[in-house]
């Protein structure tokens, strides 16, 4: 079998163990990728990420549930942090990382348990704050954890007003530019993301997780 | 019967379960319960269930899922813990039937049969955002429509000019939610019709700050206490169940459903997640009625177009026979749309929901749209369309046989239609002064309603 077959059938066994959430057959095929001197990199790129690709289409079309996508997202963080370990340090980039959750006052989690488990089998770091969450809650875990994205979800129209204070708190001690603000829910409209000065908004799980990487430069614009 | 405050006690000391394990074990155990019990769509794709063995079935799950898992308490982040016995007694104990409000506008609340004919229980309207201006005319266009026996409130962000927003606003925008409804229904000339509070949000004072018999909420109202999804309760929402249970008013559980796809699993997983939220409703709240159903996150979280799933419409009818031959529960299914509001893809909606209503024994609740819009909510018409498809569905005597065959052919005329969302205010579409609709509306409800009768119903 030609080198450029034998990899592809690597990436491609990694690629299946995601989709088929083998966190154990995952990290064999990463291992045997990095010990046919494949360059990590590509493997992330082609295995991992075009599985995350699949497992979302998957998902809008009811063929997996959010379950899968945790275990997805286990087998992917599994494999990557094998195939990191083989790169050399100046070639690490560390992994983008979200802090999310239900803003204060607001119990439901549905929509933001979907957008959350998007981010984690997209290769995000994900922090899940859970519901119920104070600003300042979100602005610690934020700088603790150095994440470039806070996503916020609210189902409430009277606890919109605590994505604003979200916003204003970062502002008041200055970090507001260090954080990437979006927003989403069911009483989340654009115009009310542009009026509290959010970065970005999406209807559903998979327009915020392409404006979120669209606002951190990592996907389409 | 185990109390309130037994339940209370428990949220404390149960054992402690972080949620993501929680959350995981859920789909692990609904999976196992799906296959001890066989809870699995029939091959020949019908609509409505035939068999009374897997509607018992999904109830033992449920029961054996309560006894094994228990029920998780987000406060805490401990389990409460239940024993057969205990479900049992609790389920019979539940009540079949409940009157609301009160003097000449009393109505009684009731469990159903399958496929009965008698007159079905209606709540028309709200659990939708309104603006200050708005709100008191919805509630009374709404309280304004005969068959209403209750209603539900409203949510909206600024009151007496002020944003809602901190407890103190909250409290107050709590209690001038109740004084409009009761302004509404006053006006509407139905002074006693029962109310049901939307909570502001979900804080405890918030949730009792507008009890009070003169302007607020009596004793013959009631509030939404809601189980949250992935059966978790919360010790505020038990905070407000201890009080209003002592003050005497109903209690809902506006989420007796099951997600299919979420953490619950597939279909097997979410019917058996449908009734144990049921349940748990009245365990841990004395929910004493609820509106549910078994349906797709997935479809609900990014569809672009109308899902028309039958395997869901069937889990829906497995659910209600379930909790129909083994409680007296007083269930009502929602004939909400995804579409809407004002458009004919909307009142197709409604009516592919509308038709199962009665046949599954179960009472009509229809309030918003899918999602959520400021003053873009369903009108008076949609409300009472819903009652009309339900309603001549009993006329026409259809059973499950003849009603699934009505189904399929509304899904049909539904299938590839995108969601459709034409206004963006009820007063776009319906004059809510006079309390008529808008040409344009009326001519889309004349004409669905002409292409409902071309598939076989009547209409008197």
């Amino acid at each position: 079998m030609a080198v450029e077959e034998q990899i592809t059938e690597v990436l491609e066994e990694l690629k299946e163990a995601i989709l088929h959430y083998d966190t154990e057959e995952a990290k064999q095929a990463a291992r045997d990728i990095v010990d046919r001197k494949v360059d990590p990199r590509i493997a992330i790129n082609e295995a991992v990420l075009s599985a995350s690709t699949v497992l979302h289409q998957r998902f809008e079309r009811g063929e997996c549930f959010i379950p899968h996508l945790v275990m997805a997202g286990d087998a992917m963080e599994a494999a990557s942090e094998i195939l990191e370990s083989a790169l050399p340090k100046e070639h690490i980039t560390s992994k983008k990382t979200v802090v999310i959750g239900t803003v204060e006052a607001d119990l439901h989690s549905v929509g933001k348990n979907i957008v959350a488990m998007f981010f984690r089998s997209g290769g995000y770091e994900v922090h899940d704050l859970g519901v119920n969450v104070k600003a300042s809650s979100f602005i610690s875990k934020a700088t603790d954890t150095n994440a470039d994205i806070i996503a916020l979800s609210s189902l409430l129209t009277t606890t919109r007003p605590y994505m604003r204070e979200v916003i204003e708190e970062l502002e008041s001690v200055g970090l507001r530019d260090k954080f990437k603000v979006i927003v989403g829910g069911g009483p989340i409209t654009r115009e009310w993301a542009e009026e509290i000065g959010a970065d970005g908004y999406g209807t559903d799980a998979y327009e915020g997780i392409e404006v979120a990487g669209h606002l951190i430069g990592i996907g389409p614009s | 019967m185990l109390s309130l405050l037994d339940i209370a006690q428990r949220t404390q000391k149960g054992p402690k379960v972080e949620v993501n394990d929680w959350n995981m074990g859920l789909f692990h155990k609904m999976n196992e319960l799906t296959k001890r019990y066989q809870l699995y769509y029939p091959k020949d794709n019908p609509i409505f269930n035939f068999d009374d063995g897997i509607a018992d079935r999904a109830f033992q799950a449920a029961v054996d899922f309560l006894v094994e898992k228990g029920i998780y308490c987000l406060t805490t982040g401990r389990v409460i813990q239940i024993t057969r016995e205990e479900v049992l007694d609790l389920v019979k104990g539940m009540p079949k039937q409940y009157a609301v409000g009160e003097g000449k506008d009393v109505r009684i609340l009731k469990q159903r049969r399958l496929e009965e004919k008698e007159e079905l229980n209606h709540c028309p309207g709200h659990h939708a955002p309104f603006t200050e201006e708005l709100a008191p005319l919805a509630v009374k266009t709404f309280a304004q429509i005969p068959s209403c026996d209750y209603l539900e409130g409203f949510n909206f962000p600024v009151v007496d000019g002020r944003e809602i927003f901190g407890m103190p606003m909250e409290l107050y925008a709590g209690k001038r939610e109740a004084s409009w409804l009761r302004q509404g229904v006053t006006k509407a000339g139905r002074p006693g019709l029962a109310v049901a509070y939307y909570p502001i949000n979900t804080r405890a004072a918030v949730m009792l700050a507008p009890i009070a018999r003169e302007f607020g909420l009596r004793p013959s109202d009631g509030i939404l206490l809601s189980v949250l999804p992935e059966v978790k309760v919360e010790q505020d929402y038990i905070t407000a169940a201890i009080v209003w249970e002592e003050y005497g008013g109903f209690k809902l559980n506006g989420n007796g459903s099951g997600l299919v796809g979420g953490f619950c699993g597939d279909l097997g997983g979410a019917l058996i997640e449908a009734l144990v939220e049921v349940l748990t409703g009245w365990i841990v709240y004395r929910d004493m009625a609820c509106w549910g159903s078994v349906r797709a996150v997935a479809a609900y979280a990014s569809a672009k177009e109308i899902p028309v799933m039958s395997a869901e419409v069937w889990a829906t009818s497995v659910y209600s026979q379930a909790l129909n031959r083994n409680t007296n529960y007083i269930l009502f299914i929602g004939a909400g749309s995804l579409s809407g509001p004002g458009c004919e893809t909307q009142l197709l909606e409604v009516a592919y929901k509308a038709v199962t209503i009665p046949i599954n024994g179960a009472n009509v609740h229809i309030t918003r749209q899918g999602r959520a819009r400021m003053n873009a909510s369903i009108s008076p018409l949609d409300a009472e369309w819903a009652f009309e498809v339900a309603t001549a569905v009993m006329n026409n005597n259809l059973d499950r046989h003849s009603a699934g065959e009505l189904v399929r052919k509304i899904g049909e005329l539904l299938k590839g239609r995108a969601r459709e969302a034409p206004y963006h205010s009820i007063n776009e579409f319906y004059d809510m002064v006079r309390n008529k609709p808008l040409p344009a509306f009326e001519k889309a409800y004349l004409d669905v309603k002409e292409q409902i009768s071309r598939l076989g119903l009547t209409f008197s």
